[in-house]
């Protein structure tokens, strides 16, 4: 009885504590949302209010018409949607390789896996811009595409730290019982980092969705640009149209929320598959 | 170094028998599944960094191939003011940030992964905040930190404090920041979350079943288990923060002011680079850096022995 | 440890590998640098850029086509597409096919960067002029003095400092568009308020002073009201250089940053820093990196240094603005002066069509096309007889802008521009955080010098 009373005292904190915290989480994007729904006086006025007055709506239609949204949303959508492919089906399989398998060389490769991490972007960018112009890959959409199936080093690292933690029993089993390693792999081993691999898809979406620099210097025709390029557009040398602006930034981070939120109720399944092990 | 960290737990000479066992079924299909990285390595990732590489030693401006000076630019820096400036900035950053982040991020993950009404709205909410664009983000907080009319003084005014002049002030610029990039911990919390998920739960039936309190199965079973990924979270962590860029950039239109208080390294090499078309110069600077995140990483490695410990090894 | 040493090791063999791979492929950078891998499909990459090249030098007949790049939207934006339209119908055998670059902040120019390293450049770029003596050093822009020459155009036709800034080393690389100037707004109400007479404002840098003191309401640390910051928005120090009677650079090339009256223009500004107490300053200016509460429309600042886009900014979002315009004072009271700064079109090397990328950018700059694009960005031309004609020399505000431009300087022309500039910049920011101006102007003396000699 006193047990479940303190239990319930716990949980009461926790909540609590959330809604507080929660209140401060909140608060960039409720700004987000607020200005999208204002008119350019009142982005304006200081100090700044919460709430619009009026409830510019039309901030919505007018930012779909200022820049062509429907266009730069399939770019976008497309260009996200391979690149996390690529990435979901090669970073598990390469992580897994280097975490589970011995083979010579593995050491040295997860090595510079790391270490490749560690030279800015802002030197390569150039000379891998070159790289693509001597692909002749410039002005289509390959350079933001192609490279995510063969890995990214920061979800090889990620996803090699959860398979290591996985027990080699279960692979061990599975190939005493015949399976082939790849079988192992793909029914054994990769269910089991599932929510690892949930989250990896999760950052490259979010990366792919949000990317300026990448589109920026390869997309060469407005027909072919994204969303992230379009919302520069809203930014000109007289000012900023900060309502039609984050309008589109709304629009744009729904859908992620509307991923975020689904993908996290399998992290809680994957309670379930942990059950299995040990 | 490394073939040890990946099974810490029976005596190395152990593993290395049953290595070598190993090694004959494991080669071809190790080989086989990483070729796509090591491809993408020798295709994507090594032409660029072994150009910066030889840009280093070069005057290289990006429109103009320049001349070869060898060390040059290196010995230059050593003598460039704004170059340590930037510097002791960087790390400022890294040695509050990093293990702050880490700190949050934990308690928060851990926070997170309690079985409370509404857990799923709440994950999404703290995840909310790296999703708002750097800009929106940069604008909120210079309202919030202004230091007549912000929020944040406002409320310290409510308990009597004077706040200072934040993001206008050579102190508290940097902490500041700190303040304002552990806003963005939602990407780290996830993986955290992730971590914890894969935790057995067998291990808490053991624990219930021996009576351990909330606060010892913490210690002596999430915090180890977790520490897979709180050694990625470290060392992603020590990484990104020396590349430290968008936000400072973002905020002071790449000025770094006051007072070059917020001058950090890579704002520093972005302004040689493509600024100053100094790209040899920035890509020396890029390779010290790479040395000095390189000898940090590699001690957290060494060291990660003592504490990283493998769930099932 | 012998898995660090081991890994190094592969690594360096790893890189040695990789370095011989990337000299092969310089190599054949080199040879196939001048093929167009646009119109080169397959193989034959060379021969059949060679048969393009000559194609479009000679073929008159035919319609060539020209890509323009520019970062401008809205009213630019429109303003651009107008001048377009209107050279498309006066040309008819040019297309201009013009593209909006995204461009995330001033100065930020990675991808033109990027195309022209890739010898994939457009025919013309819209670009700050400020930049072009660095780009044109540097062998990236095409050198149009010729063809400026063989059409006529010459310096009878800008104002001298757009004219100086578009011309590098006696070549000319650029052709001006817009321009803009600096000069001081003040709240005229402020001035009733303070018992300043508003139509009588402050010429010299003592007048300045005296009415920014009365100007100032000040509560405990905080500022109600502010009369002036001489740093703040569009006060940077070049304005206050030159007002001041000092140099940046004399005719031979050197750098004079450290000219006594320079130094004595920082130390003014140093001397206010103090005055005011920078910290509680700072919460005006480093806290306001945007434009979204500009302290002059909420009536917290009484005056600022600002260009002539305040003008439609202050009808958007404080029409009821009671405001004038006076320019920056001088220590004497008159030699007012200040800076222009503004765009241009210049033609990257790599060019495909050089001869209709330049009719594009003289008609752009001519009369035309200069009344087309000023009559709806606003933007004012760098021609004194346009803004004639559109009647910006009788706007109250923007004929004080009008007649200062004769007089007005352009930042210095050398290849360190943007390193001079950000040296300016910090030695403003560090001098009104206490340190010595002489010191200061010394060393961005000694570093801009050391830069330019490199």
């Amino acid at each position: 009885m006193t047990a479940k009373t303190s239990k319930n005292m716990k949980k009461y904190v926790v909540q609590i504590f959330l809604l507080i915290a929660s209140v401060f989480f909140l608060a960039p994007f409720i700004w987000m949302v607020s200005t999208s729904l204002k008119t350019l006086d009142q982005v304006y006025t200081f100090p700044p209010e919460w709430i619009p007055s009026p409830f510019v709506w039309q901030n919505y239609v007018d930012a779909m018409d200022y820049i062509p949204f429907f266009t730069y949303l399939k770019n976008t959508v497309l260009i996200t949607g391979f690149s996390t492919l690529g990435v979901v089906l090669t970073c598990p399989l390469v992580a897994y390789s280097i975490a589970k398998l011995n083979w010579k060389g593995r050491d040295s490769i997860f090595f510079i896996t790391i270490a490749v991490m560690m030279i800015p972007g802002q030197v390569t960018m150039i000379p891998l811009f070159l790289l693509f112009e001597k692909l002749n890959w410039i002005g289509t959409a390959l350079p933001l595409v192609i490279p995510a199936f063969f890995g990214v080093p920061f979800y090889i690292f990620l996803l090699r730290q959860f398979f290591l933690g996985l027990p080699n029993e279960l692979k061990d089993a599975a190939r005493i019982d015949g399976a082939g390693e790849f079988r192992t792999y793909w029914q054994i081993m990769l269910p089991l980092a599932k929510s690892a691999v949930l989250s990896v898809g999760l950052f490259q979406f979010m990366a792919a969705w949000t990317d300026f620099m990448g589109p920026l210097l390869y997309l060469t025709e407005p027909g072919s640009y994204t969303l992230s390029l379009g919302l520069q557009q809203f930014q000109s040398q007289k000012g900023t149209q900060w309502g039609l602006m984050m309008a589109v930034s709304t629009m744009m981070t729904l859908p992620i929320i509307l991923l975020f939120f689904f993908l996290q109720k399998t992290f809680i399944q994957g309670i379930t598959f942990s059950g299995i092990k040990g | 170094m490394l073939e040890k960290k990946a099974a810490p737990m029976p005596p190395a000479t152990q593993i290395r028998a049953k290595n070598s066992k190993k090694l004959r079924d494991d080669a071809l299909y190790g080989w086989l599944f990483a070729s796509p990285w090591v491809i993408g390595l020798l295709v994507f990732f090594a032409v660029p960094l072994i150009s910066s590489l030889y840009f280093s030693f070069t005057t290289y401006s990006i429109l103009q191939p320049g001349e070869f000076v060898g060390f040059r630019n290196y010995a230059e820096l050593m003598s460039d003011s704004v170059f340590w400036k930037s510097f002791s900035n960087t790390i400022y950053f890294v040695v509050f940030f990093v293990p702050l982040s880490i700190f949050f991020g934990v308690a928060l993950a851990m926070l997170l992964n309690m079985n409370v009404r509404g857990m799923s709205i709440y994950r999404t909410i703290f995840f909310l905040p790296t999703l708002v664009p750097a800009v929106a983000m940069a604008v909120l907080w210079m309202w919030l930190l202004n230091p007549g009319f912000g929020l944040v003084n406002g409320m310290l005014d409510v308990i009597g404090i004077q706040g200072p002049a934040w993001l206008g002030s050579e102190t508290w610029s940097k902490p500041s920041l700190i303040l304002m990039s552990l806003w963005g911990i939602g990407q780290s919390v996830v993986i955290y979350l992730a971590g914890l998920n894969d935790i057995s739960q067998d291990y808490y039936e053991a624990g219930d079943i021996d009576g351990a309190s909330w606060f010892h199965k913490m210690k002596s079973i999430t915090l180890p288990l977790l520490t897979p990924v709180i050694f990625f979270n470290l060392v992603m962590g020590i990484i990104g923060a020396f590349q430290q860029f968008t936000l400072p950039y973002t905020m002071t239109g790449g000025r770094g002011t006051p007072a070059d208080s917020m001058k950090f390294y890579v704002m520093y090499l972005y302004d040689n680079g493509f600024k100053f078309f100094k790209m040899g110069y920035a890509s020396a600077m890029a390779w010290i850096l790479f040395i000095i995140v390189m000898a940090l990483t590699a001690l957290i490695f060494y060291n990660s022995k003592k504490w990283v410990h493998y769930q099932g090894e | 440890m012998k898995g660090i040493k081991k890994g190094a090791f592969l690594l360096a063999i790893f890189t040695l590998i990789l370095s011989v791979a990337l000299a092969g492929c310089g190599g054949n950078g080199n040879n196939s640098s001048g093929g167009d891998e646009n119109q080169a499909a397959g193989g034959n990459a060379e021969i059949s850029s060679n048969t393009a090249d000559t194609g479009n030098a000679g073929g008159s007949g035919e319609k060539a086509t020209i890509t323009v790049w520019h970062a401008m939207t809205e009213l630019t934006g429109e303003a651009m597409d107008a001048v377009v339209k209107a050279f498309e119908e006066k040309y008819p055998n040019i297309k201009v096919n013009s593209v909006y670059i995204a461009q995330q902040g001033e100065g930020k120019n990675e991808k033109l960067l990027a195309a022209i390293a890739g010898g994939n450049a457009p025919d013309v770029a819209y670009f700050d002029r400020f930049e072009v003596a660095t780009w044109a050093a540097q062998g990236s822009l095409t050198d149009i003095s010729g063809y400026a020459e063989a059409s006529g155009v010459n310096a009878d036709n800008f104002y001298p400092f757009a004219w100086e800034e578009a011309n590098y080393e006696g070549k000319l690389y650029a052709m001006p568009t817009t321009t803009d100037a600096r000069l001081v707004y003040y709240n005229k109400d402020h001035f009733k308020a303070a018992g300043l007479d508003p139509e009588n404002p402050p010429s010299t840098i003592q007048e300045l002073e005296e009415a920014a003191g009365k100007l100032t309401i000040k509560d405990g640390k905080r500022f109600k009201q502010i009369g002036f910051i001489p740093w703040y928005n569009q006060g940077w120090f070049y304005g206050w250089g030159w007002s001041f009677g000092g140099e940046f650079m004399d005719v031979e090339g050197n750098v004079t940053a450290n000219d006594p009256k320079n130094v004595e223009a920082l130390t003014w500004i140093a001397n206010y820093a103090k005055k005011y107490n920078i910290e509680d300053i700072a919460s005006f200016t480093d806290s306001q990196g945007t434009t979204t509460m500009d302290p002059f429309f909420t009536g917290q600042l009484s005056m600022q240094v600002s260009g002539p886009w305040t003008v439609p900014q202050a009808e958007k979002f404080n029409p009821d603005l009671n405001y004038g315009v006076f320019p920056m004072p001088t220590p004497t009271g008159d030699n007012y002066t200040t800076w222009s700064g503004g765009w241009a079109t210049v033609m990257p090397k790599g060019s495909k069509n050089p001869e209709a990328a330049w009719e594009f950018m003289k008609f752009f700059s001519g009369e035309e096309g200069q009344e087309i694009f000023s009559k709806i960005s606003g933007d004012f031309s760098i021609n004194d007889r346009v803004n004639e004609k559109l009647g910006y020399k009788e706007h109250p505000i923007f004929k004080e802008f009008i007649k200062v431009l004769p007089v007005s300087h352009a930042r210095p022309v050398m290849t360190q521009g943007s390193l001079y500039w950000n040296e300016l910049a910090n030695a403003v920011d560090l001098a009104t955080r206490g340190e010595d101006p002489k010191a200061l102007l010394d060393k961005v003396n000694e570093n801009v010098t050391k830069a330019l000699n490199q």
